[in-house]
């Protein structure tokens, strides 16, 4: 299949048509084209702290197992094997020595290579086959400050290039403290019938439909501080390569909307020692209102709480995937306020997240309409915001509430599913030198 | 004993002073009581397990009637209501399946729950705009002795069915333990784990309570 993308999208004109929510043919080549390409989230590498931990997660609908072997590396291959497609890992997540097959019981090892098979004699004896051969496909891995990215295309740009100068802004995330980060025990995992896109721009750039989506449930929390407000001189959107971040600058915010003043006492104490790490900036980018995506499906609240996949199961299903990530030397009281902060906002009983759940599930079921998805959604909103500062990178803009950020999440998708090579996709060059990890 | 309940439709709305806040010790205490090996106690008589059986059956009416500070008005000052999340692990797996440590659909005290009806009564929680209709069943009650007296351990399974607009229907299934707490001739939930058996969720969310 070839697919002229730019006949499904004019983001100078500012509109994308809704046929890319619904139809067959263009998620299966969204699979090809952008999961099997790009780097994309797996694990967070607390979730595989000891050699021999393990947990389960997607890349694209490909199920892949992230182990940590006995040489402490960290390794992404599929969970599937390669004599009759099997599933080799059947929880969620573990300790264990090797991955055995159900089914014939291949044993594999926790660098995904074939160790042994039963009537393995049979198969020495067979001319051509050799163990060697026959492992579990595996991708390339590399790591951002705790997080864990893989792909499964050799082509693909090295993660650093991959995220760019995002990494500067993600340090206001996952740099915050001495100790670097963890995700909390356990994963949310949940359904939405809608297109994976609709939950990821919203993400990238849409802090517009708090106003309207989130009025119920910021209310009872966030009344206290004058009710949900946006500051248009006060904050930003920034993309770089196709990920998105519109963030206030004033350190509250998503944090308020947990509704605990002992989490707002908490950050601000930490204000000095996060300004002397980050800059005054950055500092304000912990916890306030913001929401950010790295193409194509990792999405978070930066600061705190949510971070997120939204993993395709067909054009018109995502499961969630849902973590809780805080910095390691946190106390643990807070780091329990804000797991209970997390779970009472954003998680499928959140008083947040249910609005959101509703939108989205719509968003993508009206398109059955052949009339309705021969449409075209307006992602033109482009206020003048005035001038940003200098020393920012990326594409940066004043003023959170626009499409910015989303029409660049458009762009790369499109250049993306035209087919090009990574040589023939711009990637933003770095500028901004990168931190040492704290660990 | 005389079931005289006092109906909870007539009651008043929550004081407004904020509920007692547990502490972190405190919050695995009721955690660590409501995973601990169940049914050990005696079982209590059956004159007292009606009268349980009738409470259950009368909140399960008021949360399908959306009579949701009524409801409230049954949750105990010091409220544990906990829905932990659960995941799919290989029977040699040693580590305790659930731990108040992970995710949670809920993990609430009674100010949490507070916040979540002050949602609702904004009229601007749109998901709930035209309403969910739904029903629950409440079976296979059992309760026991636990050594405190006037507090009971008490098992039962609920399902629940909700429906909205087109088809857009969801039934969740899953045992409950809870610890009543005589009050009067009544009584308060002191404690609720929920144990869904989805490790999924199979639904867009939970905009209702169990």
């Amino acid at each position: 299949m070839t697919l002229d993308a730019s006949s499904y999208i004019d983001l100078d004109k500012g509109w994308v048509d809704r046929r890319i929510f619904w139809e067959r043919e263009i998620y299966d080549r969204e699979l090809e084209q952008i999961f099997a390409r790009c780097w994309l989230f797996v694990a967070h590498e607390s979730q595989v702290e000891k050699p021999g931990d393990f947990a389960i997660t997607s890349m694209g609908e490909d199920g892949v197992i992230v182990a940590r072997g006995q040489d402490k590396k960290v390794r992404v291959f599929l969970n599937a094997c390669p004599h009759r497609g099997n599933k080799v890992c059947f929880a969620d997540s573990g300790t264990t020595r090797a991955f055995v097959c159900n089914y014939h019981g291949w044993a594999f090892g926790l660098d995904g290579a074939l160790r042994g098979m039963p009537e393995q004699k049979l198969y020495e004896a067979t001319p051509g086959f050799d163990m060697k051969d026959w492992g579990l496909k595996q991708a390339r891995v590399e790591t951002y400050k705790g997080l864990v990215f893989a792909t499964f295309d050799d082509a693909a740009p090295t993660l650093g290039d991959y995220l760019g100068d995002f990494r500067w802004y993600l340090d206001a995330v996952l740099d915050v403290e001495e100790g670097g980060t963890e995700f909390l025990p356990g994963a949310t995992r949940w359904v939405m019938n809608c297109n994976w896109k609709v939950a990821a721009d919203n993400f990238a750039g849409d802090i517009y439909h708090a106003l309207w989506t989130h009025l119920g449930g910021a209310k009872p929390t966030l009344d206290a501080y004058g009710g949900v407000k946006i500051d248009h001189e006060n904050s930003y959107q920034v993309s770089v390569n196709g990920h998105g971040w519109e963030f206030g600058n004033n350190m509250i915010g998503n944090a308020a909307t947990m509704g605990d003043r002992e989490l707002l006492r908490y950050m601000k104490s930490r204000a000095e020692t996060i300004a002397a790490r980050l800059g005054d900036f950055r500092k304000n980018m912990w916890g306030s209102v913001s929401s950010a995506t790295i193409f194509p499906n990792f999405s978070f609240l930066p600061g705190y709480f949510t971070f997120r996949t939204f993993q395709p199961k067909g054009p018109r299903q995502i499961e969630i995937m849902a973590w809780t990530l805080v910095p390691k030397n946190m106390p643990e009281d807070i780091k329990d306020r804000f797991r209970r902060g997390a779970m009472r906002t954003f998680s499928p009983a959140g008083i947040l997240e249910t609005d959101d759940g509703e939108n989205w599930e719509n968003c993508t079921a009206t398109n059955a309409g052949v009339v309705t998805r021969k449409q075209k959604l307006y992602y033109g909103l482009n206020p003048k915001g005035g001038d940003v500062e200098d020393g920012l990178p990326g594409d940066i803009t004043r003023g959170q509430v626009s499409d910015v950020n989303q029409r660049a999440f458009y762009r790369r998708w499109a250049e993306l599913m035209d087919g090009r090579t990574w040589a023939e996709i711009p990637m933003a060059p770095s500028q901004m030198p990168v931190l040492e990890a704290a660990e | 004993m005389s079931a005289g309940l006092v109906s909870p439709l007539v009651a008043e709305p929550a004081a407004s002073c904020p509920p007692p806040y547990l502490t972190l010790d405190q919050a695995r205490a009721a955690a660590d009581q409501l995973l601990s090996p169940s049914g050990q106690g005696a079982p209590v008589d059956d004159a007292l397990l009606l009268k349980i059986e009738r409470f259950l059956r009368m909140e399960a009416r008021l949360l399908d009637e959306e009579k949701f500070r009524a409801w409230y008005n049954l949750l105990a000052e010091d409220l544990f209501y906990w829905a932990p999340v659960r995941e799919s692990r290989y029977r040699r797996d040693k580590r305790p399946e659930i731990t108040y440590a992970g995710m949670t659909f809920f993990d609430d005290r009674k100010a949490d729950i507070d916040t979540r009806l002050k949602r609702l009564e904004t009229g601007m929680a749109w998901s709930e705009d035209p309403p969910t209709r739904h029903v629950y069943a409440i079976t296979n009650v059992e309760a026991f002795e636990t050594g405190v007296s006037g507090e009971y351990e008490v098992h039962s399974i609920f399902t629940q069915y909700r429906h909205r607009a087109d088809y857009d229907a969801s039934t969740l299934m899953g045992r409950r333990r809870d610890i009543l707490r005589a009050d009067g001739s009544s009584f308060l939930i002191a404690k609720r784990l929920i144990l869904l058996q989805q490790s999924v969720l199979m639904a867009k969310n939970i905009s209702v309570f169990f």
